[in-house]
């Protein structure tokens, strides 16, 4: 019709459908997204190399609000080197061969310190055709990310006592993304009080990839004596944390204090070799809910998300008001039974503090198996 | 729309070595904000067009491999989103015609006062629109797309953008005036 730019009725239209779209702001979806994302299929393998070459290719400075971190100690020759480019870049603070180490005469490759060494950029330039076989390399630091981060906590209705799963939050960090994780977990207070980590008073170092394997090395590892089990569990809480912080499930985790391996992590758990991964049928908990998390304000329509092993794939939960004590039951299927996969349900809730619970029945007794709840306030 | 979709502009052109991950993310930060509110302006349900979005993600995520670039990825969720938007509000229409109900997003009462006026009869003159000329007014005043970029979101020819677009500003301009 009238295609005059400065038309009134143009001016009237774009000015109203704005006014109406700023009124909505959305709450952060992103855990959410990336939690679905992932339980769909296999997290996609991150190849480090990509990423570091992509910091080398002198793009992070145009990246804006994901801009890697900092050219101090960005990693980008080494992913370099090792993915054969010619490219030369100028940032870069990573020693290109083993810190000697004051701690330690062994060859462990993990001693990048935690300071941002003063190699001067010509030495590492030329040092790009050296072997990177025998080098530790960080991650590349991003602005922000969301990674996971393992807990412990009890399984309802074990024959054992002491039987513990791991179960699964998330976090968004801001650095290198498996350190963000480790520190976390190894100094932070849960959000869910249903969990809770062993790992606290240890004090880590870095955490370094090399020749397919990457290497956590903790200026302290911790002190406590656990039984054999739960020594177990606590470390693969490690091995899955950083693991799903790097998006790789295969890589072994090597756990060394200043450098050295082999002390008995818990008293307990050998770690002069690498730790693989172990099945998720014996260690993670068989139900968790992945959203909404512990404490979040949610709009009366809430997804509840998260991801199960169930008999004949059947998740129940249950919502409670904690204030009226409103309570309502159900149950709903998750996408595959007796194998990890995603259910999810939606709930109308009036405002207020609910708990979210989910639960699995033992298919023998018909009694509570493995559970997972989140405290949430209604709006 | 909003500046950190400025920054992004700038930067992705050099983004296909992203894993789907940052992709996610990147993307994320950039337009779910302004997509939620795109699906929301379709539906008039706030709730259900961050459910849409959140799918369209989740979609985006699964076949980054084959998407490798950012421009494309955007191109991808709006396209996801209004044509979801779209089969939801058919679904509405079909609904409604059996249980006489009031709109998903009926205005609650603080929300009406926060709105002008002037917004208000636009907005109540919208949803006058048939659904396909409400969607190409949304996608032009809203999302400022071209009518190409419209044709291609919609899977629909530019005549028809042009036609749908000339309908809906006809039958807008006689409402708002009749209500002066």
């Amino acid at each position: 019709m009238n295609e005059n730019p400065n038309d009134p009725f143009d001016e009237l239209m774009r000015r109203s459908l704005h006014e109406e779209a700023d009124r909505i702001e959305p709450s952060d979806a992103l855990p959410e997204i990336r939690a679905r994302a992932h339980a769909q299929r296999p997290a996609a393998r991150r190849p480090w190399l990509l990423t570091a070459g992509l910091a080398a290719a002198g793009t992070a400075a145009a990246i804006g609000a994901f801009t890697m971190l900092n050219g101090a100690d960005n990693t980008a020759d080494d992913g370099d080197a090792v993915a054969g480019s010619g490219t030369t870049t100028t940032a870069t603070g990573l020693p290109a061969s083993p810190t000697p180490s004051e701690l330690t005469a062994s060859p462990e490759p993990s001693q990048a310190p935690t300071e941002p060494p003063t190699t001067s950029p010509s030495a590492s330039a030329s040092a790009k055709t050296a072997e990177p076989t025998d080098r530790g390399v960080p991650e590349t630091a991003v602005k922000s990310t969301v990674v996971p981060v393992y807990w412990l906590g009890q399984q309802v209705g074990a024959p054992k006592k002491s039987t513990v799963r791991l179960y699964r939050t998330w976090a968004k960090v801001s650095g290198r993304p498996a350190e963000q994780a480790v520190r976390i977990m190894t100094t932070k207070q849960p959000s869910d009080p249903d969990y809770y980590s062993v790992w606290r008073g240890a004090a880590l170092n870095t955490v370094t990839r090399s020749n397919g394997i990457v290497t956590v090395d903790f200026k302290q590892l911790p002190n406590t004596t656990l039984d054999p089990d739960l020594a177990k569990v606590a470390a693969q809480q490690l091995v899955y944390t950083v693991q799903g912080a790097l998006g790789d499930n295969r890589t072994p985790i090597q756990v060394t204090e200043a450098g050295r391996s082999g002390k008995q992590l818990f008293g307990q758990v050998n770690t002069n070799e690498p730790l693989s991964r172990a099945q998720a049928a014996d260690v993670q908990a068989l139900v968790w809910i992945d959203s909404p998390a512990e404490n979040q304000v949610v709009k009366s329509k809430v997804t509840v998300q998260g991801v199960a092993s169930a008999f004949e794939a059947t998740v129940n939960y249950q919502a409670t008001n904690l204030k009226t004590r409103e309570t309502m039951k159900s149950f709903t299927t998750a996408q595959e039974g007796q194998k990890f996969s995603p259910y999810s349900f939606q709930l109308t809730l009036t405002p207020g503090p609910w708990q979210i619970s989910v639960y699995l029945l033992s298919a023998e007794d018909g009694s509570i198996t493995n559970t997972d709840s989140k405290s949430i306030v209604v709006k | 729309m909003a500046q950190p979709a400025v920054v992004y502009e700038e930067c992705v052109t050099h983004e296909s070595s992203w894993d789907a991950d940052e992709a996610l993310t990147a993307v994320y930060t950039a337009h779910y904000t302004s997509l939620v509110r795109l699906g929301a302006l379709l539906l008039r349900d706030t709730g259900t067009a961050e459910e849409i979005v959140q799918d369209a993600f989740v979609a985006m995520h699964g076949r980054w491999n084959r998407l490798r670039d950012p421009h494309k990825a955007l191109a991808y969720l709006r396209t996801a989103v209004v044509n979801r938007c779209r089969s939801r509000q058919r679904h509405l229409v079909v609904v409604d015609k059996h249980t006489p109900r009031t709109l998903p997003d009926e205005p609650s009462a603080e929300q009406a006062v926060l709105r002008t006026a002037e917004t208000d009869r636009v907005i109540e003159a919208m949803r006058t629109l048939p659904e396909k000329q409400r969607t190409v007014m949304v996608l032009r005043y809203y999302g400022d797309l071209s009518e190409a970029e419209i044709a291609d979101t919609m899977g629909i020819s530019r005549g028809s953008v042009k036609s749908h677009a000339a309908r809906a500003s006809k039958s807008l301009r006689q409402l708002l005036e009749q209500n002066v």
